[in-house]
């Protein structure tokens, strides 16, 4: 190689290494900063530590944990906030980098890196009002707390809980939720809460058929059809044989 | 003349260079089909990895490295790097965010097709020495001495010499600027 060639490589390789320590935000850095950093851009070490990367501990000296979503970095209350309630407090990990990427290019490769609710603190999760408003429509109303019995913490739609592998709300069974489910408590229901169902009647009808155990009336009964009775293995039988099966296991007993 | 020329010249290094680019943009297309474009961002490893291995046959030309049977690693350097160059043009991707590391991905780029070039002259440097092989066997030389008289003929000829004028100069370029970036990463990137 000749002089004159490595003095222009060795030139332009300087010249290269001098714009990344002058322009790091255009030379080294993934792509572009929120708008809320672009003062950052060129002072990577705000955010970096050498060799470690974007570390919590730098991000907390400026966003104080009790005051995001409350509070912006000068102290003055957040105008227009993200989420109707802040939440950061309530974080079990204080891991910044686990959810935000400020780069616009590390971004990109961070699309499953939301909000998730696995990051919320164990009492946290269980109050669902604290963060969300409950829909106005008419089931909705019926219902206070206990979102988890229908929904799931991944997405609200659709809501986990079918009814009909339960019970079929069926032409006889339109009623609202609180006649069967007294008290807000969905883990539990009463076939009593209606004037076709009596104690009286439902223990003399089940007693002279031979069937002494009829406190969990869905175990047999899914629906409001006489003839479909599931025994306790959850086939579907006419009602004479459901009644046999029963008797005959409660014999065996 | 033009039909040999086409076929022992154009045809191969247009097939070599549309090769990489077509297994870039497959690999490409498949990471973002298989949502794992992430992956991509790692391939810049295994492929740096794969180039720095096939510098073993720089070394072993300019006797840093003693043993090594030339012919095999310059076989590993061939398709060594023209594994590794795609693999770290898949890492690059169509992302466009730093300068530096996308002029040390152009230099690769350079470095790869100079590469081609380069295998292309060495193949037309070996048909040249065929004659020479033949001299060689009529002088009675083993099989084995005759392809090491032949191998070194071939590298060392007056186009060769030439070629690596520029290819060398090339690879420093983007040896020096894949460092840069190597050591932005180091410096900025978060491993946990």
């Amino acid at each position: 190689m000749s002089r004159i060639l490595k003095l222009v490589l060795a030139a332009n390789l300087i010249a290269i290494a001098m714009l990344a320590f002058t322009y790091p935000n255009l030379m080294v850095g993934p792509g572009k900063l929120i708008p809320g950093h672009k003062q950052l851009e060129t002072d990577c070490f705000a955010c970096h530590a050498p060799l470690l990367g974007a570390s919590s501990e730098r991000c907390v000296s400026c966003h104080k944990p009790a005051e995001i979503g409350r509070l912006t970095t000068t102290g003055q209350p957040v105008s227009k906030p993200l989420t109707s309630t802040p939440f950061h407090q309530k974080l079990t990990t204080q891991d910044c980098i686990a959810c935000h990427s400020d780069h616009a290019g590390v971004k990109r490769f961070r699309p499953h890196r939301h909000f998730n609710h696995a990051l919320l603190q164990k009492a946290t999760l269980d109050q669902c009002q604290s963060c969300h408003k409950a829909p106005a429509d008419a089931l909705h109303r019926q219902i206070s707390g206990n979102c988890s019995q229908c929904h799931n913490q991944n997405k609200w739609t659709p809501a986990t809980f079918d009814h009909s592998k339960y019970f079929e709300l069926d032409r006889d069974h339109n009623a609202s939720c609180v006649t069967c489910h007294t008290g807000n408590d969905y883990s539990r229901y009463t076939c009593y809460g209606c004037h076709e169902h009596t104690p009286d009647n439902i223990r003399r009808e089940h007693i002279e058929e031979g069937i002494r155990d009829f406190d969990n009336c869905a175990e047999c009964h899914r629906n409001a059809n006489e003839r479909d009775i599931r025994g306790g293995g959850g086939e579907r039988r006419g009602k004479h044989e459901g009644k046999r099966d029963r008797k005959g296991r409660d014999d065996d007993d | 003349m033009t039909n040999s020329l086409w076929r022992q010249h154009v045809l191969p290094f247009t097939f070599l260079v549309g090769l990489l680019a077509a297994v870039t943009l497959a690999g490409d297309y498949l990471l973002h089909r298989l949502d794992l474009v992430w992956v991509g961002r790692y391939l810049g490893i295994p492929g740096t990895l794969l180039i720095m291995a096939a510098l073993i046959y720089s070394l072993r030309k300019r006797k840093y490295i003693k043993t090594g049977n030339p012919k095999t690693l310059l076989t590993l350097h061939e398709f060594g790097t023209w594994i590794g160059a795609s693999l770290v043009l898949i890492h690059a991707g169509i992302h466009f965010n730093a300068i530096l590391p996308w002029l040390a991905t152009v230099a690769m780029g350079v470095n790869a097709v100079s590469g081609m070039v380069g295998k292309l002259l060495l193949d037309r440097s070996r048909r040249h020495v065929q004659g020479q092989r033949e001299h060689f066997q009529l002088r009675g030389l083993s099989r084995p001495d005759v392809e090491q008289a032949v191998f070194w003929d071939a590298v060392t000829l007056d186009a060769m010499t030439k070629w690596r004028k520029v290819h060398i100069p090339i690879f420093i370029v983007f040896a020096t600027l894949a460092l840069g970036h190597i050591i932005s990463i180091f410096l900025f990137w978060s491993w946990s």
